[in-house]
């Protein structure tokens, strides 16, 4: 070992669950305040953590409702099948963790108490693909991939403040299991822009563009539409789908999209390339007979490194700057 | 006892009965499976369902019901043949256990069984469970109580224990969870397996109503049924019932490696026989 350090002081944060790029508007704790709204009428709302509460933005329906909400220590299977029990007798919980812990640790209770018997629970994410530096033990690569196998299970991962916010009632509304990721603490706003409403299992065209289609999932989403306003100047014309219901897949709409020719295709999502929305839509495409030029933006399939996460972010490509870098490169 | 209790409890008996001959029709129909839990069980589940629990088998789905929950999925014999013989399912239906499109599947589930209130199978989700139904039954101000059968080998399941930590943190008195001890599991002798024990001093260390009880015996269980419903305490309770694997049938009670039995066409008719000359006694 040199006397040299070259570990930088006070560098960027090891967690920012929420990943705001520069230039975009925020809002804080989406999440909890979009439950504590709908619990406002809907009495058969309950919430669930396991010693996160503080950390997936359950705390203020916890403050807000405190005879509705179960701390369930840290005991991510007895939440998720304490949940059935709860959606059995006529309740629907919303149970949060981190996504790590709602997918690895839940998966046969989820299967189990929750899937197979169809129950409303809504198991709720915080932490999303790489949204911490903490290393593989926090950072939830495949949550979406092990959910995705799970029948009967809804799968999302939403871009933004607005958009949290709409799924919230949305996933209430629908009778059955969901697991979705989530964003916390101050979130970023971007879809408002695009006079966006988030409808379960629909994909949206946010913007059309000649030479390349974006379809991402996620706040991937905001790093497309940017990097496509930024590709924009290269005179680059740059479509963007928006897909944050990632099973059941719109597959109308990706497969109306996907045929216009003439465009490269390239999938973007804060989530490993085995089992998530890359390989979903290459599925629906070659199943479907359309045959298409595909590229794909997604975290390796290897335990990540622990670090800052802005620097692991650009590491492992999914920073608007590299979504930009790639494209140009593929074009 | 007295004379009443004496009626009651010949009553039980006959139903005990014809719990453990619906168990052994269905286990003929595969000609193997687990007979040996389901004869042990037998008295367990009479007394829960004939004694016991306030329900309505012509109304399933009945709100003012106590529930019941199977976390031992294999049981799935012991159970439809109780529910049978409290007129959940009709007797025909007993030689389709199994088969294709039966409702009476090797390992219970929801979906296929009028009266079966959960998925079991996948060991260690009936008290779990049982925490989140005790949980949203306070809430709706319910007086249901909520049993839930498990197996001596699932209490080396981890979420049992997350379960009865935090079953004794929220006071659920509702529950009363059910330990069929009946010392077999797949790999042999239960506390071979996995020594459990001291299994009521651990209860009663995570705040448990705990009673240990001979679970072959009408008049103890009802008696422990009993005080369990009407303890005072709000305290989660549970009956850990040590039972005979086979009992009933003399030839199978005792018998090795007894988690899975298989028998041939012979044995069967022995069966029938045996727990006729049992009852007889």
């Amino acid at each position: 070992m040199s006397g040299t350090s070259t570990i930088a002081k006070n560098a960027a944060p090891v967690i920012a669950a929420s990943s705001i790029d520069e230039g975009h508007r925020t809002k804080p704790i989406p999440f909890g305040n979009a439950l504590i709204e709908l619990a406002r009428t809907r009495p058969e709302i309950v919430g669930m953590s396991a010693d996160l509460a503080k950390y997936t933005d359950m705390h203020i329906f916890a403050e807000a409702y405190p005879d509705r909400f179960y701390q369930m220590g840290m005991s991510e299977q007895l939440m998720a099948t304490a949940a059935g029990g709860l959606a059995k007798e006529g309740f629907i919980p919303f149970a949060t963790t981190y996504a790590t812990f709602a997918s690895r640790r839940c998966y046969d209770f989820m299967s189990q108490a929750v899937a197979e018997q169809d129950a409303s629970v809504k198991l709720i994410g915080g932490l999303p693909g790489l949204t911490t530096g903490y290393g593989p033990s926090h950072q939830a690569t495949d949550d979406i991939a092990i959910f995705r196998a799970m029948p009967n299970m809804v799968v999302i991962d939403p871009c933004d403040a607005h958009e949290i916010e709409q799924m919230v009632p949305a996933i209430a509304d629908y009778d059955g299991p969901v697991y979705s990721r989530i964003l916390r603490g101050n979130v970023a706003v971007v879809l408002d822009e695009y006079d966006y409403r988030f409808e379960l299992g629909k994909a949206a065209l946010l913007r059309g563009g000649r030479d390349v289609l974006i379809i991402s999932t996620g706040f991937m989403t905001m790093r497309a539409l940017d990097s496509a306003k930024e590709l924009q100047a290269d005179g680059i014309d740059v479509a963007v789908l928006h897909v944050p219901t990632i099973k059941p897949l719109d597959e109308m709409t990706i497969l109306r999209e996907a045929k216009r020719t003439g465009r490269l295709i390239v999938t973007a999502e804060n989530h490993s390339c085995v089992g998530g929305l890359g390989e979903a839509v290459a599925s629906c495409l070659s199943m479907n007979g359309v045959s298409a030029e595909m590229r794909r933006i997604a975290l390796p399939d290897r335990f990540l490194a622990a670090g800052t996460l802005e620097v692991l972010q650009e590491r492992y490509g999914i920073t608007r700057a590299a979504v930009s870098r790639n494209i140009r490169r593929w074009l | 006892m007295n004379q009443h209790a004496n009626l009651h409890n010949s009553a039980l008996a006959d139903h005990a009965y014809r719990v453990r001959r619906n168990a052994l029709v269905m286990a003929e129909t595969q000609g193997q499976g687990y007979i040996a839990q389901a004869l042990g069980v037998a008295d367990v589940l009479t007394v829960t369902y004939f004694h016991a629990m306030k329900h309505r088998p012509d109304q399933p789905d009945w709100e003012g019901r106590d529930r019941f929950l199977l976390s031992v999925g294999h049981y799935g014999i012991a159970h439809y043949a109780v529910l049978v013989a409290a007129g959940y399912l009709p007797e025909e239906e007993l030689p389709t256990y199994a088969l294709d499109d039966s409702r009476l599947p090797m390992s219970g589930m929801t979906s296929y069984t009028p009266g079966a209130e959960m998925s079991g199978g996948s060991i260690g989700l009936g008290l779990p469970m049982a925490v989140g139904m005790g949980m949203g039954l306070k809430r709706k101000k319910s007086k249901s109580f909520i049993y839930t059968l498990m197996g001596d080998g699932e209490l080396a399941e981890g979420p049992t224990w997350e379960a009865a930590i935090s079953a004794s943190n929220y006071r659920l008195d509702n529950i009363i969870a059910i330990v069929d001890f009946n010392q077999v599991q797949a790999d042999g002798p239960s506390m071979k397996v996995m020594n459990t024990e001291p299994v009521v001093d651990k209860f009663e260390a995570f705040g448990f109503y705990v009673q240990r009880i001979d679970g072959n015996n009408l008049s103890a269980l009802v008696a422990a049924f009993d005080r369990a419903r009407e303890y005072a305490e709000p305290k989660p309770r549970i009956i850990i019932c040590d039972t005979k694997m086979g009992c009933g049938v003399d030839f199978l009670e005792g018998r090795e490696k007894s988690h899975f039995i298989r028998l041939g066409e012979e044995d069967w008719k022995r069966a029938y026989e045996a727990l006729d000359k049992g009852r007889s006694k």
